[in-house]
């Protein structure tokens, strides 16, 4: 008994094996190889001892493995035909999360606008009265401080703090224009994708808190074609590039000139529906070129650098873009709403 | 506002645009036409004129002229000729203007017929949502709709003494107005009074004491500039608000007094008949000076960003009645004096390209350097928690910042930061923590779903000294099971990188079960909590199911997590695999007992498994049983089974030094 015989056997198996026809022989085969053949081999390895036994002991083994692998393998063809299921019974999910439809929506803002260079930049939701009016050169009795659709917070004394210390809920992410000009110089180029509050009524298309987005560009030579190229890209980008846009003049008390940008109506394409109160163009973004007061009060040479901002809700694009009707939905948290996203 | 197309159509002499088109235009080129309103004889445009033109085009020239600018054609401003008796307005009375009051101008006429107002008047009115009632009160309120300076005209034979005064009220002074109700007076709203006692609140109504009847012969009509804040600020306290007061809120240039009173007189004359009183007392310290701006054309071009002809600059201004001269590129525009929104170039270019059209500038990218725009860690990490999250399988909710004074006291919350007159007393306070909304969105889903997981990450608010906010991360889900929580969140810990993490049992949040919930340490510093809502909690807030809860402070693992770790290279050399059990009291710890083993094993212990933890039969009273099976592995060689026997010893001997602890052998 030698190895040479064990490879001799294991090659002559193989021949056999793939040489036969149908699955009969080559069980047949197997079982051939796995009673016969192998009972020999053992038999005459009992004469040898030592290390040869052992190493051809381990050769044989191998052998024998390769036999029965063959023989299992033939045995799970014939039985298949009778696993047969039904492959249009449902199938198990597994349990999945979901992303909120806000949070994909100024993911997929914030993902077209750094494209261009954009930096997201975050703000806090509890301003004080400085950086939500003053900074932005809203004057100190414009009827928007009065109390009608503000969240101011309760302080004592109130009348007696000055602008800095006198705190609200901001109104608008432009709060956040106003402290990131002052701690960084231009040339500048971010966006802010955040929560803002209006003390008002909730209806299906107003909310206490909702999102903006803010972007702001502040350099040295930018002009209104500028903005209008820069918005153009993000609809085009957002909605789709069969989108019209188009610039109406408006007013902020921060911008100078300011814009109503309007995107042509995403269902109807123009021909007019209750969507656009039948106008064709949806109303969704202001704009316009930064105020020099602005710049001036966040310490930035108006006669050197000029600026644009645009801002937007962020609710309003989500609802567009999934044809929501209702924004309570979102802040609603039900299940059956969430889990679509 | 609402303006009619006839009356815009009266100060033109060819015909105006269709009003669809003519709404258009104004759109695009000035503001929002938001409804047109088709009457029997009519067209009534609602425009949003926003706050900065209130002061010229609260009015049908205003917004006539902007009409003439955009569409190229002429319009004519309403005309005032009158012939003046030689009866002087002087002689019967003196006017004294106290308080903010810029500029006060009365006029008077004698022997007026009071009679309905001429047809076309009492249509146009009735058009911008005015009642017609005589050819006086009538003539005034045409004049504020035509020129925007409201007027008030009253009986001179119902004056007491010989001034006309514009002051604050006294404390508690009471009048009744014109539409006979009554009211209460503060010190800090304007009036104007006789002698005697208030004739009108200035600016916001006219009191019924001096109303005009038919018996009236001495008729004064004012016309004020009262100070915006103080009627905005009187209105508001008075709860009244009228065509009067709108425009004087928002401003108006005092130049209007004494066109708008030659302009009315005009009108009641020849309808009316009477004579008009010579001359107008006018009350008018600090004449207003013409403002010009200067600029260049690069200037416009760098701003809007097109090449606009100079001429048509000039011609878009002139058209805007600037006073224009140029020289050069020079631009020297005189301010007209209705434009009180007009004070920098900016605002003059601004002019320009609305009338040129915004339309007409071709867009154009900016020329910019290239820079690494580099979000913050904050900015990041909450992108990967939500993912995180998500792909642990809660939902994602986003709910209201606030919450009401029930949670408050439920939650016993202190330091709360308290909002300031609300909407809705829902939104009392600012959240302090995420957990009461997403319990909310517990209750609101258990009729629809057996297992619930949600998430949020958002601001908190609250008083450390001062007002503070802060980002947290909560997740809650039900039905509870602490084990599986505590698994989501070894997950989220692990994916982002904190290695150091442990748990402690919770001994002063009140609104845990404080036998089944853990502070979430790292290093030593709690980051958060995970465990079960107790069930007094549960109690008051109404929640039947019990709840798995955590929260996490955002603010103090973002700077620790991180995307990015080293790879640990895998070990080619087998383990070697020693069980171990051991006996400790009931209330001891597992990882008590996990960090004995680990410090005894040292770093050839790759890993632990806790396999059972067994009490009852068998066991002592009150004590349990760990197992765990201890894998022992080196990166540069087969450990042989002799060096795993050495370690396994280490650590029983360890585990034994314990006395309450005994390893069972």
């Amino acid at each position: 008994m030698k190895g040479e015989n064990l490879e001799l056997i294991k090659t002559k198996f193989l021949q056999e094996f793939e040489g036969a026809k149908t699955s009969k022989e080559r069980r047949k085969i197997c079982k051939k190889y796995l009673e016969d053949e192998l009972s020999s081999v053992f038999a005459s390895l009992k004469k040898l001892s030592g290390k040869e036994k052992a190493e051809l002991g381990k050769e044989a083994n191998n052998l024998k493995e390769l036999f029965s692998s063959k023989m299992t393998m033939l045995k799970e063809i014939k039985k298949e035909k009778d696993e047969w299921i039904d492959v249009t019974l449902p199938g198990k999910k597994p349990a999945l999360g979901s992303i909120h439809p806000l949070t994909r929506t100024q993911r997929r803002c914030a993902e077209i606008l750094s494209h261009m260079g954009f930096v997201t930049v975050e703000g806090p939701e509890l301003e004080s009265e400085w950086y939500n009016f003053d900074a932005l050169n809203v004057e100190q009795d414009h009827p928007a401080r009065e109390m009608q659709d503000t969240l101011f917070i309760k302080q004592k004394n109130r009348e007696k703090l000055s602008p800095r210390e006198r705190l609200l809920m901001r109104t608008q992410t432009s709060a956040v224009q106003a402290r990131y000009m002052e701690k960084n110089k231009p040339p500048l180029k971010i966006i802010v994708l955040e929560r803002v509050f209006r003390n008002e009524a909730t209806d299906s298309s107003h909310e206490i808190n909702f999102y903006q987005l803010e972007g702001l560009m502040v350099e040295e030579k930018l002009s209104v074609a500028n903005l209008q190229a820069v918005t153009k890209l993000f609809f085009h980008n957002f909605f789709g590039s069969d989108v019209d846009i188009r610039f109406r003049p408006s007013y902020f008390p921060f911008t100078e000139p300011s814009f109503e940008v309007d995107v042509s109506c995403t269902i109807c394409k123009k021909r007019g529906c209750s969507a656009c109160q039948r106008t064709g163009w949806l109303e969704i973004m202001g704009a316009g070129m930064v105020h020099p007061n602005v710049l001036e009060s966040a310490g930035i040479d108006p006669s050197q650098f000029t600026g644009f901002a645009f801002g937007m809700g962020v609710d309003r694009l989500a609802m567009i873009k999934y044809e929501i009707d209702d924004i309570r939905l979102f802040y609603g948290s039900d299940l059956r709403f969430l889990n679509q996203f | 506002m609402k303006f009619s197309y006839n009356f815009l159509q009266s100060f033109f002499k060819k015909k105006l645009p269709p009003a669809e088109k003519l709404a258009e235009k104004l759109m695009m080129h000035f503001f929002e036409v938001e409804e047109i309103e088709h009457l029997k004889d009519d067209i009534v445009f609602d425009i949003d004129v926003l706050p900065n033109r209130a002061a010229d085009c609260f009015s049908h020239v205003g917004v006539a002229r902007e009409i003439a600018a955009i569409i190229g054609m002429e319009y004519e401003k309403p005309k005032a000729d009158f012939q003046e008796d030689s009866e002087s307005i002087s002689d019967l009375i003196n006017i004294k203007v106290k308080n903010a009051c810029s500029r006060y101008t009365l006029r008077a006429m004698k022997g007026v017929k009071v009679k309905p107002s001429l047809p076309y008047i009492q249509k146009r009115l009735k058009s911008c949502g005015i009642k017609p009632i005589n050819n006086i009160v009538d003539a005034t309120n045409y004049v504020m709709l035509e020129m925007g300076q409201p007027l008030h005209a009253f009986d001179g034979g119902k004056i007491g003494g010989e001034d006309i005064v514009v002051r604050f009220a006294k404390k508690r002074e009471k009048i009744v107005t014109l539409d006979e109700k009554r009211y209460e007076l503060y010190d800090d709203i304007l009036v104007i009074a006789d002698e005697f006692s208030p004739l009108g609140i200035a600016g916001i109504k006219g009191g019924i004491v001096p109303e005009v009847d038919k018996n009236t012969n001495l008729i004064f009509i004012e016309a004020g500039n009262f100070d915006a804040k103080t009627v905005r600020k009187g209105s508001q306290k008075l709860k009244l608000r009228t065509d009067a007061s709108s425009r004087f809120e928002h401003g108006i240039p005092p130049e209007f007094t004494k066109e708008a009173l030659d302009r009315v007189v005009t009108l009641i004359a020849k309808n009316g008949g009477g004579k008009i009183l010579k001359g107008a007392l006018d009350y008018y310290p600090n004449e207003n000076k013409a403002k010009e701006i200067i600029f260049l054309a690069q200037e416009v071009r760098g701003l809007l960003g097109v090449e606009i002809p100079l001429k048509e600059i000039e011609r878009i201004l002139r058209s805007l009645e600037f006073k224009v001269r140029r020289e050069g590129d020079t631009f020297y525009a005189e301010v007209p004096y209705f434009r009180i929104d007009i004070s920098i170039k900016e605002d003059v270019i601004e002019e320009v390209g609305r009338i040129y059209g915004y339309e007409n500038i071709k867009p154009v990218m900016p020329t910019v350097q290239m820079r690494l725009s580099k979000e913050s860690a904050s900015v990041k990490m909450e992108k990967i928690f939500r993912n995180l999250w998500s792909a642990i399988g809660f939902s994602e909710a986003y709910n209201y910042s606030f919450i009401n004074n029930k949670v408050a006291t439920s939650f016993e919350y202190k330091n709360l930061i308290e909002v300031e007159k609300p909407v809705s007393l829902e939104y009392k306070y600012l959240r302090p923590s995420l957990l009461p909304g997403l319990l909310e969105n517990i209750k609101e889903n258990e009729k629809n779903f057996k297992e619930i997981k949600i998430f949020e990450l958002g601001r908190v608010f609250f008083y450390d000294d001062v007002a503070k906010e802060k980002k947290m991360i909560s997740g809650v889900m039900a039905p509870d099971n602490f084990y599986e929580m505590k698994g989501a969140l070894d997950v989220f810990f692990e994916k982002i990188n904190i290695e150091d993490i442990s748990y402690f049992p919770v001994q002063d949040e009140n609104f845990l079960n404080l036998n089944r919930s853990a502070k979430i340490i790292s290093g030593d510093v709690v980051i958060g909590y995970v465990g079960e809502i107790s069930s007094e909690i549960r109690g008051k807030i109404n929640l039947k199911k019990k709840v798995s809860v955590f929260e996490i402070d955002f603010e103090k693992i973002v700077e620790i997590a991180s995307e990015i770790k080293p790879y640990d290279q895998i070990s080619r050399f087998p383990f070697m695999i020693r069980d171990l059990a051991v006996l400790v009291p009931e209330k001891t710890l597992h990882d008590e007992v996990l960090k004995e083993i680990k410090n005894a094993g040292g770093i050839l212990l790759r890993n632990i498994d806790l396999f059972d933890v067994y009490k009852g039969e068998s066991i002592p009273e009150g004590q349990k049983n760990f197992a765990f099976r201890l894998f022992f592995q080196a990166k540069n060689k087969t450990l042989s089974p002799e060096e795993a026997n050495r370690l396994q010893e280490k650590v029983i001997k360890a585990l034994d030094s314990k006395p309450e602890w005994k390893v069972r052998k």
